[in-house]
């Protein structure tokens, strides 16, 4: 299943809403580095607040996505990972080591506007 | 009547948890070495013994009476009348062969009531000596012209008396570990309070021992409270963990990181010197945390991150004075 990926102001929102492969992991990497360029946006957030497990790849693949649109020009907060997922993503040894994360979207958004100056909706 | 099918709940509830089935009942008479010949001597004084249940069943009562140990039992009104009429119930269960999950069940009910007394086991183990050594008396007076008879017949019996020894003290321990168990989650979960202190900050105190099983609890604990009540910065209070050493430290870095993936910072502070000193003796690296030293620094850090500003009524902010609340 393809991520859907809104756009809102300046920021692109990815909602992630059920378990991906592989192979989805990379298409919202591609979807994400094209759009960013083509919209000209400065912000992403990738919401995972509808996920219950996050393996090792997975969370590569994130890393991935951020530094990727980095480069393109874009700062990326993940937001809404559960207090189950944290947990076991510690447990594991996995970690978002310099990713910015937010609580919910709300709080992204928020923490996108504040620090990098980035604002989904006009003042 | 409620009260009774509480009782029974309770007992069958003993029964489940203690593992007392079926096959274990019969492993306990084969350590007592229980035979059927044993239950044809026991037959041969069934009805001595149930010609004078009162009389003896009163003597294990009287002899707690004398004692002043006894006195948790001896005065506790309607547990003591419940205690003789399945005391009473007991000496004609010993004595009629059937030893079976029932029996059993009709032990532990027993066991149960010491228990809510609290009756030690000793003063237990010695009036129930006491209730022997008087059957014993009343089997020799009635077998004068065969005693080998009559003592092979008690000796019998004395095996009943030891599987329900055996069944009654292991309830009677299951019960005081019951205590012990619940206490001791009781502690735990009073030992991890999450304390909301401002709008978005929480407060962590870690007070004790912290060990895998707690450090699990305490960062499941947080995490579900930073959800919860939408936090964005968390004060962790280590004053009270007297060492810390690299397992500890490590659990105290997970909880930070796990709280850092939901987007709350984490501040650690009252590290004490003497902590802090072994931690670089042990090359432990906490450069991941955020370390302020004592509690009121903490506070204050936190409140900047969350853009708060604490004036004195009188102070000036923006150049205009404090107004009073």
């Amino acid at each position: 299943m393809a991520v859907p990926i809104l756009k809102q102001g300046d920021v692109l929102i990815a909602s992630i809403q059920a378990a991906l492969s592989d192979r989805d992991l990379l298409q919202l990497r591609d979807d994400l580095a094209q759009r960013v360029g083509n919209l000209r946006c400065r912000g992403v957030i990738i919401d995972l607040t509808a996920l219950d497990v996050l393996d090792s790849y997975a969370t590569r693949m994130i890393r991935g996505i951020v530094y990727t649109a980095k480069l393109r020009g874009a700062e990326t907060i993940v937001v809404g990972i559960q207090p189950d997922v944290a947990f076991s993503m510690v447990q594991l040894g996995l970690s978002l080591d310099g990713i910015a994360t937010a609580l919910d979207l709300e709080e992204g958004l928020a923490l996108l506007a504040q620090e990098k100056g980035v604002r989904a909706l006009p003042d | 009547m409620a009260q009774l099918g509480q009782h029974e709940t309770l007992t069958q509830q003993l029964i489940r948890e203690m593992g007392l089935s079926e096959h274990d009942i019969d492993r306990r008479k084969r350590i007592v070495g229980l035979v059927p010949l044993d239950l044809e001597r026991i037959g041969k004084i069934k009805d001595l013994v149930t010609q004078h249940v009162d009389e003896l069943a009163n003597s294990f009562f009287d002899y707690l009476a004398a004692l002043e140990e006894g006195r948790p039992l001896t005065s506790a009104g309607a547990r003591l009348e419940r205690a003789r009429q399945l005391k009473r119930d007991h000496l004609l269960a010993m004595v009629r062969g059937n030893y079976d999950a029932e029996y059993a069940a009709q032990r532990l009910e027993l066991a149960v009531l010491y228990s809510r007394c609290n009756l030690d086991l000793r003063v237990f183990l010695g009036a129930f000596h006491h209730l022997l050594k008087n059957i014993g008396l009343k089997v020799m007076g009635s077998f004068q012209h065969a005693p080998l008879e009559g003592f092979e017949a008690f000796m019998s019996l004395k095996k009943i008396a030891f599987l329900d020894i055996g069944i009654i003290v292991d309830a009677i321990v299951f019960e005081r570990e019951r205590l012990i168990r619940t206490q001791q989650d009781a502690i735990r979960e009073l030992s991890t309070p999450v304390l909301q202190i401002r709008e978005r900050l929480l407060l962590l105190p870690i007070i004790g021992v912290i060990d895998t099983q707690r450090a699990r609890l305490i960062t499941e604990n947080l995490l579900r409270s930073i959800r919860a009540n939408r936090a964005k910065v968390v004060v962790m209070d280590v004053t009270g963990v007297a060492t810390i050493d690299s397992k500890v430290a490590n659990h105290l870095i997970q909880t930070v990181t796990a709280a850092k993936l939901m987007g709350a910072s984490v501040i650690v502070t009252g590290l004490s010197a003497d902590v802090a000193q072994s931690l670089v003796a042990l090359g432990i690296d906490l450069a991941k945390l955020n370390t302020v030293g004592d509690l009121q620094g903490g506070m204050e850090e936190a409140e900047h991150l969350l853009g708060y500003r604490v004036a004195l009524d009188g102070d000036r902010v923006n150049g205009a004075p404090v107004a009073r609340a």
